[in-house]
């Protein structure tokens, strides 16, 4: 008498429809559930340690001399190599421009004789306000917080910026009245 | 055809019958080695949040620490360096315990005891395995770990760890010993005492072979060893028994050094 | 709608998806327990077909293994992953690595942990890579036909110990420095190779080599004395060029076992 291999018997029974699920199945739902939120929760624990508690950068605020240091009318760049940062006194105020472009980001360079700011990266070009006249800039410079402190000197916080299209070079924190 | 010789009708026989005593890896084997796993993942996740690792004062050239530990799993090798010189305790007795660990395969000869435990069936391939690992490597880091302390002293686990505790610590070479102890006074000399160091390291080797002359004849694990193979064992037996040996003369007489050879910057 | 409906519903979901032509191309047998899809799952199975589908009942007795070779390689898994975490903040550079260490410990989420788990981790792979080494022994595994693995197991154990000595610098406290310190000076101890070891004199002579500047000491020091270049040396090695080493090594390990006639058993 020849006799078969035993044909293949699925060995777990499902719930019928009287019981919601099987302890097989509960522990199979369990297990799975388990082994996906330990992944999930690791994943998100990778993620969160990838941004520490503490930075350690560069302290923002700097002092920039006396008001008494600029010239009317002129864009000093004293601060441009330490800082990113230019001061310019016209009409009665002094403001801090940051020198960085708003298209990708490079250093533009002040040309005194045509009075406005160049971009050699791909040539921006913005008005002596900082407004963005040419090239493919897409807004204008950003101005600094700047104040007087009790002792007379101006204090620039980079932290704090101003922009023009939202209006904010009204804001008097972004200037200092002389 | 007859039936029995017709293939379609031939009898069928479960696979599994052919390995009655063999089980699928999934799920038994793989169930066992997931549970393990886990609880093994469980305690050292515990372990890390609940103990932290030590972090002790930023790394300082000019200032070293009393005692200077290396790390646990070296301190049986830096007890060594009490009872040997550098060269012995930190390069050759290490080297040679690798290489014999790595020989052991080829020098044990007993075709028992594969696959299972046993101690009757391989009783001295046991007992020296367990010497070594037990006795010498897992003491001496106990030993290394609790009882050493300032000065690489002996400190109760219970005593404070004194700095300034002095130990007076007066060592004789053995053959200043032997040469106090018995009046031969021409063993004094320097080129006398190293030959009277290496004279007493070969006759304490050759208690290899003198043991191989005496009972190799009778005794049937020897014989299949076949001397080559002896003489490994033997000399790596011999070794091994040097450092107790050695610990234990530096304890009762103080001895220093066994053979002193200046020549060539080594002292044994 | 009730339990029952929901369960329903799920179900006729779960149909859909794992019937589904993108599911069948990733998962290529079904999960009922049958025999072949056990055997399926391993055999088929990139991971798991490092073991053979069928094994000897005593084979997966805790009592027999105690899975302490397992646990060793679970150990390295768990330490290469803690370790590349660590990696994020960690720089090799004498002037930062202590910091770091606290930065880590105290500034990172989650860092603390990430470092106490990488260094317990440590100590329990060289506990239990001797632990494995003694059972393999007591069970006299390493006899014909698995002596070379044995061999393999031994270079092993010592990669292990060196994994954990080169990692012991890095934090760059006073324990790092002056451990290391204890354990390089051992190596100027070497016969012939070593500055102070017998025959050094004579070496010298001859070769003009096996000063302090050069010997098996500065070898691994990156100079004469345990400093900037000896943390960055043992940085490399302790990250890279010892885990490709012993990964390698493991290679061979888990393939001999195989090769040799599977977990070993009385005959």
């Amino acid at each position: 008498m020849s006799s078969t291999i035993p044909e293949s018997q699925t060995l777990i029974k499902k719930g019928d429809e009287r019981n919601l699920w099987t302890r097989r199945e509960f522990f199979g739902f369990a297990g799975w559930g388990a082994f996906l939120s330990a992944i999930g929760l690791g994943l998100m624990g990778f993620l969160r340690m990838l941004f520490p508690r503490v930075l350690f950068e560069p302290i923002p605020i700097f002092q920039a001399g006396k008001p008494s240091d600029y010239v009317d009318g002129e864009v000093s760049e004293k601060y441009k190599e330490e800082q990113r940062v230019w001061i310019e006194r016209n009409a009665g105020k002094i403001i801090a421009i940051q020198a960085i472009c708003t298209h990708l980001g490079c250093t533009p360079r002040w040309l005194g004789l045509e009075s406005k700011f160049k971009c050699p990266c791909h040539g921006s070009g913005f008005t002596k306000e900082g407004i963005n006249f040419e090239g493919p800039a897409p807004r204008p410079l950003e101005r600094l917080a700047i104040r007087l402190n009790d002792e007379g000197d101006l204090v620039v916080d980079k932290s704090k910026k101003f922009l023009y299209e939202k209006g904010q070079w009204e804001d008097p924190d972004s200037f200092v009245v002389l | 055809m007859a039936e029995s010789q017709d293939p379609s009708k031939k009898q069928l026989i479960p696979a599994s019958s052919l390995s009655p005593d063999k089980v699928h890896t999934w799920p038994h084997l793989v169930r066992n080695e997931f549970i393990v796993g886990l609880i093994a993942m469980i305690g050292i996740t515990i372990w890390s949040i609940v103990i932290d690792a030590p972090l002790e004062e930023p790394a300082n050239p000019t200032r070293t620490p009393n005692p200077s530990k290396a790390p646990w799993y070296f301190l049986g090798l830096q007890e060594m360096l009490v009872y040997f010189d550098p060269w012995m305790a930190g390069v050759v007795l290490p080297s040679l315990i690798i290489v014999g660990l790595m020989l052991i395969p080829y020098i044990d000869v007993n075709p028992k005891g594969a696959g299972y435990y046993t101690f009757r069936e391989r009783k001295f391939a046991v007992s020296m395995f367990c010497f070594g690992f037990l006795v010498l490597w897992i003491f001496l880091i106990t030993v290394g770990v609790f009882l050493r302390g300032p000065g690489w002293n002996f400190f109760a686990p219970w005593q404070e760890w004194d700095p300034h505790k002095v130990v007076a610590l007066t060592n004789v070479d053995l053959n200043m010993w032997v040469a106090q102890t018995f009046g031969l006074d021409f063993l004094r000399g320097e080129v006398m005492a190293a030959l009277f160091g290496l004279g007493l390291i070969g006759a304490y080797y050759s208690v290899g072979v003198t043991f191989y002359l005496w009972k190799g004849k009778a005794n049937e694990t020897i014989q299949k060893l076949g001397p080559i193979r002896y003489g490994i064992v033997a000399f790596l037996f011999l070794t091994m028994m040097a450092l107790p040996i050695k610990m234990i003369l530096r304890w009762t007489l103080n001895i220093k050094y066994i053979c002193k050879l200046p020549w060539i910057g080594l002292n044994i | 709608m009730n339990l029952i409906q929901l369960k329903a519903k799920y179900e006729e979901i779960r149909k859909l998806v794992v019937e589904s032509y993108v599911w069948k191309s990733i998962f290529r047998h079904g999960y009922k327990d049958t025999p072949r899809n056990r055997i399926l799952m391993t055999a088929s199975n990139v991971f798991l077909h490092l073991h053979p589908s069928k094994i000897r009942r005593h084979g997966i007795k805790i009592s027999y293994t105690w899975c302490a070779g397992g646990l060793t390689f679970l150990f390295f898994l768990i330490l290469t992953v803690t370790g590349v975490i660590l990696m994020f903040y960690y720089r090799p550079v004498a002037e930062y690595a202590f910091i770091d260490m606290k930065y880590l410990q105290f500034d990172v989420p989650f860092g603390m942990i990430m470092r106490n788990m990488h260094r317990w981790a440590a100590h329990g792979m060289v506990i239990l890579v001797m632990l494995h080494m003694f059972r393999v022994f007591m069970t006299g595994s390493y006899k014909p036909p698995r002596e070379f693995n044995w061999i393999v197991g031994v270079l092993l154990l010592v990669l292990t110990f060196l994994l954990s000595f080169t990692g012991y610098l890095l934090p760059w406290d006073q324990l790092s420095i002056w451990a290391v310190t204890v354990g390089t000076n051992m190596a100027r101890a070497t016969p012939l190779l070593g500055n102070e070891g017998p025959l050094a004199e004579q070496m010298r002579n001859l070769t003009g080599l096996i000063t302090p500047r050069y010997d098996a000491r500065s070898l691994l020091t990156a100079g004469t004395i345990v400093g900037a270049p000896t943390l960055l040396r043992f940085y490399v090695l302790h990250c890279i060029f010892i885990p490709i080493v012993a990964a390698v090594l493991m290679i061979v390990h888990f393939w001999r076992v195989r090769k040799d006639g599977g977990i070993s058993g009385p005959l």
